[in-house]
């Protein structure tokens, strides 16, 4: 199995707007499926806060119910509650003051950067002339890795391929004693990258390794 | 492509994480700025009693409890409801239905294809092949009419674009046999099964 691996292409520079696929016949329709596909809908953190939400309401509901009807508190009286706060800095250790508000401030940047990141997926779009194509770049990557691997005539576990999205990192371990060109590799990778087509087109860099592997 | 409400979701996230990062930071300066404490009592001072005066005035005649409360739990419940309607929206979309349309012949009456037929269709013809690890099609509901989402696992190694190709010949062989082509989306992608399983065959 080769060392095919993908990174997600949030930390590439100069992003711009996600360049939308080339025209195609299909319309407008396939070119919203490909828009929504090649980002994250941040699905998993609305439901973490949806539950959230619930769960903090479901309480405040419980103490407020209670306290509607007239019965002891649960666990601390609203009114209590609002009293202490009031209070803050007394009453409570500053460290553990401290340390709940450090642990509320990550769970609040966990969620602002959720919604105002682009949270774009580690995707590339083909173009086809009859449905909307995306691959995961770990697909990309292995198949470039395939084709770097015969250019090179080398075995699977000298090839490492790290597709991102504008950058394809091709990472070989020569045979010992045997010496590689890596504008052989780079050719051959630009060549399958070019029938592909994914888009945005990445730019290839091949790194061949200074130490070898012997016996392979 | 499903229905799962994206700019929905990023605003309701926008507004809890900013409220829960003004609450922390608050709490934070609470914990190390002494001047911080004594703006945050007596502000918090005058609201609480304003707040009290309220409660004090709205007592049920007769009790010593305020309406507000009842109020308040009603305000809770609603939050609680709109909570499970917005997790009720994620990933929503599915769809049961190809075609429904008026048949143009003189018999009246609808023309319905269960989603199921380009499902199976697709997928008996994807069986067999060496170079796939997995397929699944779904039916979706895509902004008003049915879609396809075939999703496929090919093995370590298959180029993309060749698979892609034979795709969607296949795709096109099925809108000659429904007669209506509908929005489809192809997704190559890799899960475990492809990748932990033998490569050896297709490279």
């Amino acid at each position: 199995m080769s060392r095919t691996a993908e990174r997600s292409g949030t930390a590439t520079p100069a992003g711009g707007a996600g360049s939308p696929p080339p025209g195609r016949p299909g319309g407008a329709g396939l070119d919203r499926i490909l828009a929504r596909e090649t980002t994250s809908s941040r699905a998993a953190a609305s439901v973490i806060a949806a539950v959230l939400v619930i769960g903090l309401c479901g309480y405040a509901l419980l103490e407020t119910a209670v306290r509607a009807v007239g019965q002891p508190p649960w666990l601390i009286d609203p009114q209590t509650a609002a009293e202490r706060i009031t209070a803050l800095p007394a009453g409570v250790p500053p460290l553990l003051l401290g340390a709940a508000g450090a642990v509320v401030f990550v769970a609040g940047l966990f969620f602002f950067l959720n919604a105002v990141l682009p949270g774009r997926r580690a995707r590339h779009v083909l173009a086809n002339p009859r449905a909307a194509v995306v691959v995961d770049d770990e697909v990309i990557a292995s198949a470039l890795a395939r084709r770097a691997r015969l250019a090179a005539n080398v075995t699977q576990e000298q090839v490492m391929v790290v597709v991102s999205r504008r950058e394809v990192q091709v990472n070989v371990r020569p045979t010992s004693g045997v010496p590689l060109q890596a504008a052989d590799i780079q050719a051959a990778v630009e060549d399958e990258l070019r029938d592909m087509a994914p888009s945005p087109l990445p730019v290839v860099r091949v790194n061949l390794a200074s130490a070898g592997v012997i016996g392979a | 492509m499903n229905g799962t409400p994206r700019i929905l979701n990023r605003i309701l996230l926008g507004i809890l994480g900013a409220k829960l990062l003004l609450i922390g930071a608050l709490l934070v300066l609470l914990a190390t700025v002494p001047a911080v404490g004594r703006w945050w009592q007596g502000w918090s001072a005058d609201l609480w009693g304003g707040l009290r005066g309220l409660f004090d005035r709205t007592r049920i005649p007769g009790q010593p409890v305020s309406w507000l409360w009842m109020v308040m739990v009603v305000l809770l419940l609603l939050v609680i409801g709109l909570m499970v309607a917005w997790l009720a929206q994620q990933g929503k979309g599915r769809a049961n239905l190809l075609v429904a349309e008026d048949d143009a012949g003189p018999v009246t009456g609808n023309v319905r294809i269960g989603g199921g037929v380009a499902e199976q269709a697709l997928r008996a013809a994807l069986a067999d092949r060496p170079d796939l690890a997995g397929a699944t099609v779904a039916t979706y509901e895509f902004e008003g009419e049915p879609a396809l989402r075939i999703r496929i696992q090919p093995r370590q190694g298959v180029a993309p674009h060749t698979l892609a190709a034979e795709l969607t010949a296949l795709v096109e062989a099925l809108d000659a046999v429904v007669g209506k082509r509908t929005p489809v989306l192809l997704h190559l992608g890799s899960g475990a099964r492809s990748r932990f399983r033998r490569a050896e065959r297709v490279r």
